[in-house]
């Protein structure tokens, strides 16, 4: 491999990390709360469907971007509202909420496009040199000469990471996920935050369906995700529910797939369903010494009523 | 607070309660199980919402919706089990939920400065940056006790605060409260305990059933009187074991005979290979009573679970009248040897969606009479299903109520029924009287007593030490899985046994 391969191979990889970063941060997020959303499969399909129709539509992609945000948020909302405030089974309305995302998906795509023989496009996002930074050698044409959804998604873990671990906002929040009843206790207000980062991570789960039409195919085909938003659960708990390790976790993933992909187009002696299992074998072996003394949040999928007696 | 009453489901948890807490006093809330205490706390600290009745604070009426507003009001509580993140460092886990700069970062060294200051002010020693699950029972209550006058509470609320603490942290706690007191706090104490409220408190309210009984000045009090308010008609407190006192409550056994329960350096390893349990020897003779005494999770699961041969040791060995636990299934154990009373019997112990008469003879269902050939023999099965329910006074609709349906304390009498209705050499009972109102617990008393009578051997492992101290004829401490200290009747003495707890004798 060349210096510009490698180079070609570097923004490819930052590329196929988008969504997997994106999905597996709101995934950690409501997670820090306790609510476990099992429904980023479905959210982002509707991501993808809703962002490009959107984008279609009006002819903007940022209208596209900002749409499924708005859906992925309602999704959020949705899972909110059932696990907290009705307290009702996490994982039972997170696979009630898949199936519905699934469904809607498409539905919402047959009904505006109909059926057509050429599949309507929108233009990919383009790349946004950032000065100065894009001419350092490598790394500069690597990170800093992307679409603007890549600077986002870098913005949106470093900020996390902020959020969670140096304000005292982090801690309440973290605390939430770790302990619901000692937080409330100190006048933590338990709800509300769990409705902010389920919302929140919904939004960040649309973003990353709406990446994939936006980024890769032009337009919604059915199964767009292709499992993505499954994988992004395992990452998560790879990466220990912290938005650095799963960064990292998915820049990983990321790195065996897109190679995998490679080797598939030069020809190879090996079937292709196998290298296309490659990037999981490769994950697991690799993150589990990796992130080994990582632990997800104590009260993770668990719904909290402050008048429940614990005694019976 | 004036006529407050809480009600969950058709329960009456409160009934028309009445409080009056002075400035600079130690208010003891003194109460069995289930008389309402913890619950009329929670609703005065915004927990639960009264579905009647007023809270007052210096003559002003307020309104309390949930711990932010209790918090505010200068009101803070500790709760029995504490609320606190484990994963966090004790400084993170007291500034929870208050102001601090953020920026550019976490600003947290200020606090830490206040921190000090209080914990010096107060004699609550703590260190700040150690994590809070590294840290044993004593130093976790002082987290919680900081927790609240870092928010610069007037009213201090304590849940049950000494159970799981040494005598010699008890000490040092009540100093401390005396400290805030004198510096115009109030504190309301929760206990069940009687020496404490005699000893700790200025004013003592005693609440039976959801109602305040009376309220006392302290000179005023006498032991036999806040008794007879707690249990009312109930029990006769003349002649209870529970009160009684008098030495001993039972004749000393014969330790000549070869022991019902021999254990011979027994060691149990937890999953990441550490010892639980160390070897650990002891016996148990026939006619005798062995507490284990030591605070919660020093290896007390472990070894009321290998001696049932639920938890296969690493090494040593464990006979139950001559019979080798490792070589023989625990339901062999079981059908003669011994009966268990585990810690949790929710979890360990009792099917909820089973009926009582099923519940009743668990672990017993393969034996004849109540099986035959494979089959249950469900005639005989009610028959002593309905003998038990009369002879332990369970409050049931029958052998075939859902147990879904008992309270707490009656799960637990189905527990002690089964443990005491069937032959068995050996009784290993984990916490048998937790969370039992106090007629019910003298029923435990004077069941163990009779198998002791009998010339059954049993061993009690409980936190609480009076009971220890009242029942047993030997008591073991255990301390990180390793028997600190044996001590017979004669030698009893609960400062020792608290230095034992807290491992002073192994690590100095």
């Amino acid at each position: 491999m060349d210096q510009a391969q490698l180079t070609n191979f570097a923004k490819l990889v930052i590329l196929a990390m988008v969504p997997y970063v994106l999905a597996s941060q709101g995934t950690m997020l409501g997670g820090r709360t306790g609510i476990f959303n099992v429904a980023q499969e479905g959210i982002m399909l509707v991501g993808a469907s809703v962002g490009f129709l959107a984008a279609y539509l009006s002819n903007s992609l940022l209208v596209g971007v900002l749409a499924a945000t708005l859906v992925g948020g309602v999704f959020g909302l949705a899972l909110a509202y059932f696990t907290t405030t009705l307290r009702m089974n996490q994982f039972v309305i997170g696979l009630a909420l898949f199936f519905i995302g699934l469904a809607l998906s498409t539905l919402l795509f047959k009904f505006a496009i109909g059926v057509t023989l050429r599949p309507p496009l929108v233009p990919t996002l383009p790349n946004i040199a950032i000065p100065g930074l894009a001419q350092i050698p490598f790394l500069g044409e690597v990170l800093f000469d992307q679409n603007w959804l890549v600077y986002f998604t870098f913005i949106v873990s470093a900020f996390l990471y902020y959020l969670l671990y140096q304000t005292s906002f982090g801690l309440e929040l973290r605390a939430v996920g770790e302990n619901p009843k000692a937080a409330d206790s100190l006048g933590v207000n338990v709800t509300l935050l769990r409705y902010g980062t389920a919302i929140a991570g919904g939004m960040l789960m649309g973003i990353a369906g709406a990446y994939l039409p936006m980024v890769y195919t032009g337009t919604f085909t059915e199964g767009i995700v292709q499992g993505r938003g499954w994988l992004a659960i395992a990452l998560t708990f790879f990466g220990g529910w912290r938005p650095d390790f799963i960064f990292l976790g998915a820049l990983f993933f990321a790195g065996v797939e897109v190679l995998a992909l490679r080797v598939q187009v030069i020809g190879s002696v090996v079937p292709y369903q196998i290298l296309l299992m490659l990037p999981y074998i490769a994950t697991i072996l690799v993150m589990m010494p990796a992130f080994k003394g990582v632990r997800a949040p104590a009260f993770l999928g668990q719904n909290y009523d402050r008048e429940k007696r614990t005694q019976v | 607070m004036q006529a407050v009453r809480k009600t969950f489901g058709s329960v009456v948890a409160l009934n028309e309660v009445n409080l009056h807490i002075n400035r600079n006093e130690i208010h003891g809330l003194l109460g069995g199980n289930g008389a309402g205490k913890t619950t009329l706390m929670n609703v005065l600290y915004g927990l639960y919402k009264p579905d009647s009745g007023q809270i007052r604070l210096d003559g002003q009426p307020v309104e309390i919706h949930s711990p932010r507003d209790a918090i505010r009001q200068g009101i803070g509580m500790v709760h029995q089990h504490f609320l606190q993140v484990d994963t966090y460092t004790v400084l993170e886990n007291i500034v929870l939920g208050t102001a601090i700069k953020n920026r550019p970062t976490m600003q947290l060294a200020e606090a830490e400065q206040r921190v000090k200051a209080l914990s010096d002010q107060f004699g609550l020693t703590v260190k700040p940056q150690a994590m809070l699950e590294t840290l044993p029972m004593g130093a976790r209550q002082r987290v919680e006790i900081l927790k609240a006058l870092y928010r610069g509470i007037k009213i201090l609320i304590l849940d049950e605060p000494t159970t799981n603490l040494t005598p010699q942290e008890v000490d040092s706690l009540f100093e401390s409260l005396r400290v805030m007191v004198s510096q115009g706090m109030s504190v309301v104490f929760i206990t069940h305990k009687l020496g404490e409220v005699m000893s700790a408190c200025d004013r003592i309210t005693v609440l039976r059933e959801g109602q305040s009984v009376l309220t006392l000045d302290r000179a005023a009090a006498s032991p036999e009187s806040l008794v007879q308010a707690m249990v009312g008609d109930e029990l006769d407190v003349a002649d209870s074991l529970l009160f009684s006192t008098s030495k001993t409550v039972s004749d000393p056994p014969d330790r000549t005979q070869p022991p019902i329960l021999a254990m011979d350096a027994v060691t149990v390893l937890g999953d990441n290979r550490q010892p639980l349990l160390e070897a650990c020897s002891l016996a148990v003779y026939p006619n005798e009573i062995v507490g284990i005494a030591g605070v919660a999770g020093n290896g007390q699961r472990e070894l009321a679970e290998s001696i049932l041969g639920l938890q296969a040791p690493s090494a040593g060995r464990i006979s139950i009248a001559g019979t080798d636990v490792a070589q023989t299934p625990t339901v062999k154990l079981l059908e003669k040897l011994v009966s268990y009373i585990p810690e949790d019997r929710l979890q360990d112990g009792f099917l909820p969606s089973a009926s009582v008469g099923q519940n009743l003879i668990l672990g017993r269902h393969r034996q004849e009479p109540y099986s035959k050939n494979g089959f249950l023999n469900w005639p005989v099965i009610n028959r002593a299903a309905r003998r038990l329910i009369g002879e332990y006074k369970i409050r049931t609709l029958g052998p075939d109520d859902t147990g879904a349906n008992l309270s707490g304390g009656n799960i637990q009498r189905v527990m002690i029924a089964r443990a005491f209705s069937f032959p068995a050499q050996l009784v290993v009972a984990h916490n048998p009287t937790q969370g039992l109102d106090i007629p019910s617990i003298e029923f435990v008393f004077s069941k163990l007593l009779a198998h002791k009578a009998a010339g059954g051997a049993t061993l009690l492992i409980s936190e609480n030490l009076e009971e220890l101290l009242l029942l047993c004829d030997r008591i073991a401490t255990l301390y990180r899985g390793r028997i600190a200290g044996i001590l017979t009747r004669d030698e009893f003495d609960k400062y020792e046994i608290g230095r034992l707890m807290s491992g002073a004798r192994i690590d100095s």
